[in-house]
């Protein structure tokens, strides 16, 4: 799609402001009842989809030279350049897709989160790049990874004195973030050793693992994700892959709905999930208590956007003279089918270990503040998402909040709440480990 | 003068204007330490039109006006002119009951029907106006509504201002306007029209954004004159039952009256001391004197009601919820106290008293009231507050009745102090004609907040917000340009 | 007159830089694009004009001071919280645009069963935090998403539990308001430095200025704070959810319960409705609610909603559907409650006094709903009323017509004639979604205690389709506002802004536009009192056409 495919979007968009708000009927308390972390930051109605749907009908029309010749008044032309915090809030959107969800609690016909992004793409096809986008996607065209100034030379060093097997056509996916990240490479080193510790016959790519571009995609460069993603599904091709495990929610997100869009077949496992069989199958054991009370954090790519891709080829078919429908019926993403339980379920099942549960979770959990990575190109907006996030997780009154994605946990690591206080930080993988 | 005299004539005729000056004694001064002044007409009117014609006159002629609709006494100096020359406009004689609707529990009264009249009137349709306590058999349903009386009944009390409706109003400038559903849609003016077209000039709001009902609430006539309104009726109970709570203090009963409250449950509620039981109950100051003795100190009185659906069933649901609440906090219902049946003191406190012996006036002849607005954990604050005013000053505190009324649905209690003195006794009269200033004043400073600003309670409240005042006088001025409507009322 | 340099910079420095825009984008998003909305003005494809800047105040001391700003240097300006109508944007070019979100405070006074509010707290989250606390608070027709403040302060919110809890009017106490010259108007109680827990007088209450039937639009000024009433809530302090994405549904708890009664003619309608206003305490709550989306379809929306994933696309095969056929014609008319016992008994006896009227009325409880699923569903939409964008859904925009208020005798009687008028323009026209002719919904009561019904009629049309928005101007202009005609009820709602705006330019109207439109309305005063009224109080007329004003001069000479 392109940007003017939206049209209708825009125009059948309405003011009833859901896209700032978790799911109404799932609101516990003023505190945390707003979704949107740029609105929450810069207050603005440009800064939430609905802010956008309205000022890319502008937009639009101002591209397409149609400025006073709609019936509408539109009379006040602008682009990215005259309208520079149009610009900012598409880039600031962390594409984190919460609106998506509390939009479609009502709505049929509206795609919010791909919205977000086709904007972002929109802005990086007129030249609007930030500096550092650049570097990441330099890094990416370089390096095949996300993470700005890291080489490819390094990125297996995490899996050192690991012994995966030769034969096999199950593969573990660490992604760029546990690869490169010297705080979490040895979560990665856990991860793999835990699952191989367990009977899975678990490969690695080896010279072939490189960068998904989930997070390039997440910021509308689908050029690059695309060109990364063709070239990874040839190479899982090649290599025989039939399932992928990934501790990294990005990774996941984008090899499962991503990939699958573009012909990929692989079967794509986050790491939690494999994790949940094999704990219910009996095959990891735990033998040491964990007393801790911990919070879960779910990550937007493995919860409402870690849904499954199903293809759909149709179009729009009015019927009662204007009722809005898709011929055939089309696939509705909208968190219904993310993963939430097998995190929980893993979480739970680690003795001593006390789950409560945050106010904003599964569907409507606000993001962390590192989607489309904001940590680098909105460093503010990041922190002050990511210290949102503390608050509620400190609200719970836990020790520790755990999640099963490193940018969220990065991300958080060094935040703290509205009252400056920090939380113990946990990779799923290390409380699982806490506990063998 | 004369040529005043001749226009007055010929607006009202002959019979219905006079400068009698025994008639107009007997506007130039009330029950109240209003101070005395005469009027120089009294007119009575029997229609709008006379009234617009009046209004319109006295914007020239630049007459005082003061709408007086109960008959007398008086209690609150507010028709006692302010004023030399004023005309008192006496809409007494305006009695018509233009229309009862009990599908849509509406009436359209004029303002010269009093209480006994108009609850006679209903009780026919089956119908009954929330009750205020024990009105004086000449007040005017109208003036009583207008200046926002509690009622019984704060669970019906949706609206601060429940059960006033619409009205057909002159306003000062002479203007004729109606209000609410009266002006919204359909023939404005004619309420048989309106009929007609089964419109009962149901929401007394707007009809647009100015709420102008809302000026005439609580303005003792300084506003315009009121020919009509329509009234929120309530279907009568064809079942009741009512009970006692009593206590020591007041205090112990406020968390069972918030409790009661705060599930929407009685027909009727309120606290009462053991004097104000007693002056209501007592048929001499002798009965009174004996009935102090005899009752608990503080009491709640609560009534429970159905009506059409499952009367009987309803009764007893709330009896027994209710006896839980009570119990749970430490109280029982009582079907008697001091030898007095709860029912027979529904029955007195929801029926009419006699003008020429009203009941506040039994135990000494004569009695002053303050009222005034209170929080409901405030209102303990307030009784303590009076009862050391009182003694300070020499006035038997064991006299002050003190009656506590929830309202609009429990968000303000009315707290009123009846101080019943011996007008004969000059000593008496001034020592609480001072206490009266005085506790006014020493209450307001404590958090008191006269709504109903009546004589001195105007000057106390409006120095009290510079802001409300200034809009006040501001609307003032564009409702009555020429300040005629009873000037020197709730102004300072 | 336009935001000057020098009048930003002042504006700027009272809020700081970071919360004023004069960003193109940013000013065209406050602008109402009036199809998007049921903007109940008219031809319904215009837009607001653009605002100068827009302005995001802190508290009440800067409120203030922005409005003595403008005051200034004569710069029109509206506040508004959550942009739901058209109502909240500006009407002049180059006004300043002040959005609340900012002001966000809530303040419970249980004792005295008042929470105070800021512009910002939206019904969702006043309801949340009352909750907590054994209280509920009104929820206006709007929906949870709006805010409290502005629908008490701004506009009618009236809402399904109006006739037990009141409406707007009725439940706001003390207010604290920005008046249009910057003079800060606190009133009843607050004013004389006491509590919130009286909002009228002393003496004449000055609130009358500040709404009437309806609130003023943004047009007198800023709201800035407001006491609303709280009532009881025995439910749990929580709402309990069950149920996937986006089909939530309530937890069952004992004491509440919800039904759709169902009517063989409108008469037991009308007895019902009349039943409950008469006993107030038996119904919670009384919506005709699930009807607004076509007499028709109902019930298969409703069971496509509580599916999580269920497709407009599903409703054909729904409709098909013989046991949800059935229960559709059985539900032609119908009427939602819930009832809440505070008690047991009180429960008990609420569930035999529902029984009793229906046995009097001959009228029945829909067994569709009846079914767990859908009941928990229902009774979670009606007590949060967390579904507002369910009013776009069908095909994107609607817009309210009819807006019949008057007691339900009356408006009863023409539902079946607006049916019928819908059903045959359905024929001919394909502008609107031919959902069932009968789209009307609305309130038990208008009025705490009952007394008036309230009825919007939608009319679902696609703002993206401009033959479906002419179909829908086309609908209100030409066949229901003569309905409107016929039966005396007034303006039909879908044209109620058409006095207070220019419907296709979105420009307020100048005085002498208004002396023009007014001059010969049956009672004048009405418009002349605004005016001078706001004279008084807004002597520079900056807020803008809401206040419907008429010049008495000019009335004196022109009027017929």
């Amino acid at each position: 799609m392109a940007l003017k495919d939206f049209r209708a979007m825009m125009e059948r968009d309405s003011y009833c402001n859901s896209c700032k708000w978790i799911p109404y009927d799932k609101i516990k308390s003023q505190r945390f009842a707003e979704n949107c972390p740029t609105n929450l930051y810069y207050q603005f109605h440009l800064y939430s989809v609905r802010g956008k749907w309205q000022a890319g009908q502008t937009y639009l029309d101002t591209q397409e030279g149609t400025i006073g010749k709609d019936e509408l008044i539109k009379q006040y032309p602008y682009d990215f350049n005259t309208a520079p915090e149009f610009l900012e809030s598409v880039q600031s959107c962390m594409a984190c897709g919460s609106c998506d969800v509390s939009c479609k609690i009502c709505r049929f016909n509206l795609e919010p989160l791909a919205y977000n992004i086709e904007l972002k793409n929109e802005a990086i096809l007129r030249g609007f790049i930030l500096p550092k986008q650049k570097k990441m996607i330099e890094a990416l065209k370089t390096e095949q990874t996300m993470i700005p100034n890291a080489k490819k030379a390094k990125r297996q060093d995490w899996a050192k004195g690991i012994e995966f097997a030769a034969k096999t056509d199950t593969y573990f996916y660490p992604g760029c973030k546990y690869s490169y990240d010297p705080k979490l490479k040895a979560y990665a080193k856990k991860a793999a050793q835990t699952l191989i510790d367990a009977g899975v016959k678990l490969g690695y790519l080896g010279d072939l693992d490189m960068c998904c571009a989930g997070r390039a995609y997440q910021q509308g460069f689908y050029d690059e994700f695309n060109e990364r993603a063709d070239a990874n599904i040839k190479a899982f091709k090649a290599k025989g892959v039939k399932t992928i495990v990934t501790p990294c929610a990005d990774c996941y997100h984008a090899l499962k709905r991503l990939y699958a869009a573009r012909g990929m077949k692989v079967k794509v496992l986050h790491l939690v999930e494999y994790l949940d069989e094999l704990i219910k199958a009996g095959k990891i054991k735990f033998t040491k208590n964990v007393n801790l009370t911990v919070t879960y954090h779910d990550p937007c790519h493995l919860g409402r956007q870690g849904e499954p891709y199903v293809a759909w080829n149709g179009k729009e078919k009015k019927i009662m003279h204007q009722v809005h429908t898709w011929d055939p019926p089309r696939p509705r993403y909208n968190g219904a089918n993310g993963i939430y339980e097998a995190p929980r379920d893993v979480i739970k099942a680690i003795p001593g270990v006390q789950l409560v549960e945050m106010e904003r979770i599964r569907e409507y959990a606000l993001c962390c503040g590192a989607g489309a990575n904001a940590q680098l190109n909105f460093p503010e907006l990041s922190a002050a998402t990511a210290s949102e996030r503390i608050t509620e997780a400190n609200s719970t009154g836990a020790d520790a909040l755990v999640t099963a994605c490193p940018w969220c946990e990065a991300n958080f690591k060094n935040a703290v709440d509205e009252n400056g206080k920090g939380i113990e930080v946990i990779d799923i993988i290390d409380l699982v480990a806490r506990a063998l | 003068m004369e040529g005043i005299k001749a226009k007055l004539k010929a607006i009202f005729g002959a019979a219905n204007v006079s400068d009698d000056p025994k008639v107009l004694a007997g506007y130039a001064s009330d029950k109240s330490f209003a101070k005395t002044i005469a009027p120089a007409y009294v007119v009575k009117a029997s229609n709008a039109d006379q009234v617009e014609a009046l209004v319109k006159f006295a914007n020239e002629a630049k007459l005082p006006l003061i709408p007086v609709s109960s008959g007398a006494p008086h209690y609150r100096g507010d028709t006692v002119p302010s004023v030399a020359g004023a005309v008192i406009v006496d809409l007494s004689g305006m009695k018509k009951i233009i229309s009862i609707n009990s599908l849509h529990r509406m009436a359209v009264i004029e303002p010269g029907v009093t209480y006994g009249e108009f609850q006679e009137a209903l009780a026919k349709e089956g119908m009954h106006l929330a009750y205020t306590l024990a009105p004086r058999s000449t007040k005017s349903v109208l003036a009583s509504v207008m200046d926002c009386e509690p009622r019984l009944n704060a669970m019906h009390g949706w609206s601060y201002t429940e059960p006033f409706r619409c009205v057909e109003v002159t306003w000062g400038d002479g203007r004729r306007m109606y209000t609410g559903d009266a002006a919204n849609g359909g023939p404005v003016g004619s309420l048989e029209k309106q009929f007609t077209e089964e419109k009962w000039q149901v929401s007394p709001l707007g009809p647009m954004m100015l709420d102008f009902y809302r000026l005439l609430t609580q303005s003792q006539g300084t506003m315009g004159i009121v020919t009509w309104a329509s009234i929120r009726c309530e279907l009568a109970h064809q079942a009741h039952d009512c009970f006692f709570l009593a206590a020591n203090e007041e205090k112990d009963l406020l968390n069972f009256v918030w409790d009661v409250n705060h599930v929407r449950f009685s027909e009727e509620m309120f606290i009462m001391n053991k004097a104000e039981v007693a002056n209501l109950m007592g048929k001499d100051a002798a009965e009174i004197a004996a009935l102090k003795t005899a009752l608990p100190a503080w009491i709640v009185f609560v009534g429970v009601g159905g009506r059409e659906l499952l009367p009987k069933e309803r009764c007893e649901q709330q009896a027994a919820d209710i006896g839980e609440i009570a119990q749970k906090n430490g109280l029982t219902l009582l079907r008697s106290v001091g030898g007095i049946s709860a029912t027979n003191f529904y029955k007195k406190a929801i029926s009419v008293s006699p003008a020429e012996k009203y009941w506040k006036e039994t135990q000494k002849g004569a009695f002053q009231d303050i009222f005034f607005l209170s929080k409901i954990d405030d209102t303990a604050m307030f009784i303590d507050k009076m009862n050391a005013l009182a003694a300070a000053a020499g006035y038997p505190v064991s006299d002050i009745g003190v009656y506590v009324q929830p309202i609009h649905m429990g968000t303000a209690y009315h707290v009123e102090f009846t101080l019943p003195y011996d007008p004969e006794n000059k000593k008496e009269t001034a020592l609480v004609k001072d206490l009266f200033i005085k506790a006014s004043e020493a209450l307001a400073a404590a958090g008191a907040y006269y709504a109903r600003p009546h004589g001195p309670w105007a000057r106390i409240q409006l120095n009290k917000d510079a802001m409300n005042t200034k809009s006040l006088m501001k609307l003032k001025g564009i409702f009555d340009p020429n300040g005629i409507m009873n000037p020197g009322k709730i102004s300072i | 007159m336009a935001i000057n340099q020098e009048a930003y910079k002042e504006l700027e420095l009272i809020v700081g830089k970071r919360w004023i825009s004069q960003d193109i984008a940013e000013r065209e998003c406050y602008r109402s694009i009036m199809a998007e909305s049921s903007a109940h003005s008219g031809p319904y494809d215009g837009e607001t004009p653009l605002p100068g800047a827009v302005i995001l105040p802190g508290s009440t001391e800067e409120v203030q001071a922005i409005v003595k700003i403008c005051n200034k240097y004569d710069i029109h300006f509206k506040a508004c919280s959550t942009f739901w109508s058209v109502m909240g944007f500006i009407g002049d070019d180059d006004s300043l645009q002040i959005d609340m979100k900012r002001m966000k405070k809530m303040e419970f006074h249980e004792r005295d069963q008042y929470v105070i509010v800021e512009p910002y707290c939206i019904g969702a989250v006043v309801q949340v935090e009352a909750m907590k606390r054994g209280f509920n608070v009104n929820m206006a027709g709007v929906g949870c998403s709006s805010s409290t403040l502005a629908g008490a302060s701004s506009w009618v919110a009236f809402g399904p539990s109006s006739c037990f809890m009141g409406v707007a009017s009725e439940n706001f106490l003390a207010v604290e308001w920005v008046l249009p010259n910057g003079d800060l108007l606190r009133t009843g109680t607050l004013g004389s430095g006491g509590d919130w827990f009286c909002g009228e007088g002393p003496g004449p209450s000055v609130r009358a200025i500040l709404r009437g039937a309806q609130g003023t639009a943004g047009s007198f000024g800023v709201c800035t704070r407001l006491a609303v009433r709280l009532h009881p809530w025995p439910g749990p302090t929580c709402l309990p959810t069950y149920g996937t994405v986006p089909a939530y549904k309530l937890v069952p708890t004992w004491n509440l319960k919800t039904y759709t009664l169902n009517f063989p003619d409108w008469d037991g309608y009308a007895n019902t409705i009349n039943f409950l206003s008469q006993n107030q305490d038996i119904a919670y709550l009384g919506h005709r609610q699930y009807n607004m989306w076509g007499r028709y379809i109902k019930l298969a929306m409703i069971k496509l909603l509580i599916e999580p994933g269920g497709q407009l696309a599903d409703l054909p095969k729904y409709m098909a559907d013989p046991f949800i056929k059935e229960q559709t014609e059985k539900c032609r008319i119908d009427l939602q409650v819930v009832i809440v016992g505070m008690t047991k008994r009180d429960l008990e006896w609420k569930e035999k006094a529902i029984d009793e009227i229906l046995r009097r009325v001959g009228g029945w409880k829909n067994e569709f709903m009846l079914q767990p699923e859908v009941h928990d569903w229902v009774l979670l939409y009606l007590l949060r009323l967390g579904h507002k964008n369910l009013n776009y859904t069908l095909c994107s925009s609607y817009e309210g017509s009819g807006g019949l208020s008057n007691n339900v005798f009356v408006t009863s009687k023409v539902m079946e004639e607006y049916h019928e008028l819908r059903e045959e323009f359905d024929k001919t026209h394909n502008g609107l979604a031919a959902t069932g002719g009968d789209s009307e919904m609305g309130a038990l009561s208008t009025l705490g205690g009952g007394g008036i019904t309230g009825y919007e009629f939608f009319q679902w049309f696609d703002r993206h389709d401009r033959e479906s928005v002419k179909g829908c101007c086309d609908f209100i202009q030409n066949y229901s506002q003569k309905l409107c005609d016929k039966y005396g009820f007034g303006a039909d709602m879908g044209n109620w802004n058409m006095t207070a705006r220019h419907p296709d330019t979105g420009y307020y109207y100048t005085q002498d536009e208004q002396n023009a439109m007014f001059v010969n309305s049956p009672q004048p005063g009405l418009q002349i009192y605004q005016y001078l009224v706001k004279k008084a109080f807004n002597p520079l007329d900056l807020c803008g056409s809401y206040y419907r004003t008429l010049d008495p001069e000019y009335w004196e000479a022109n009027h017929k």
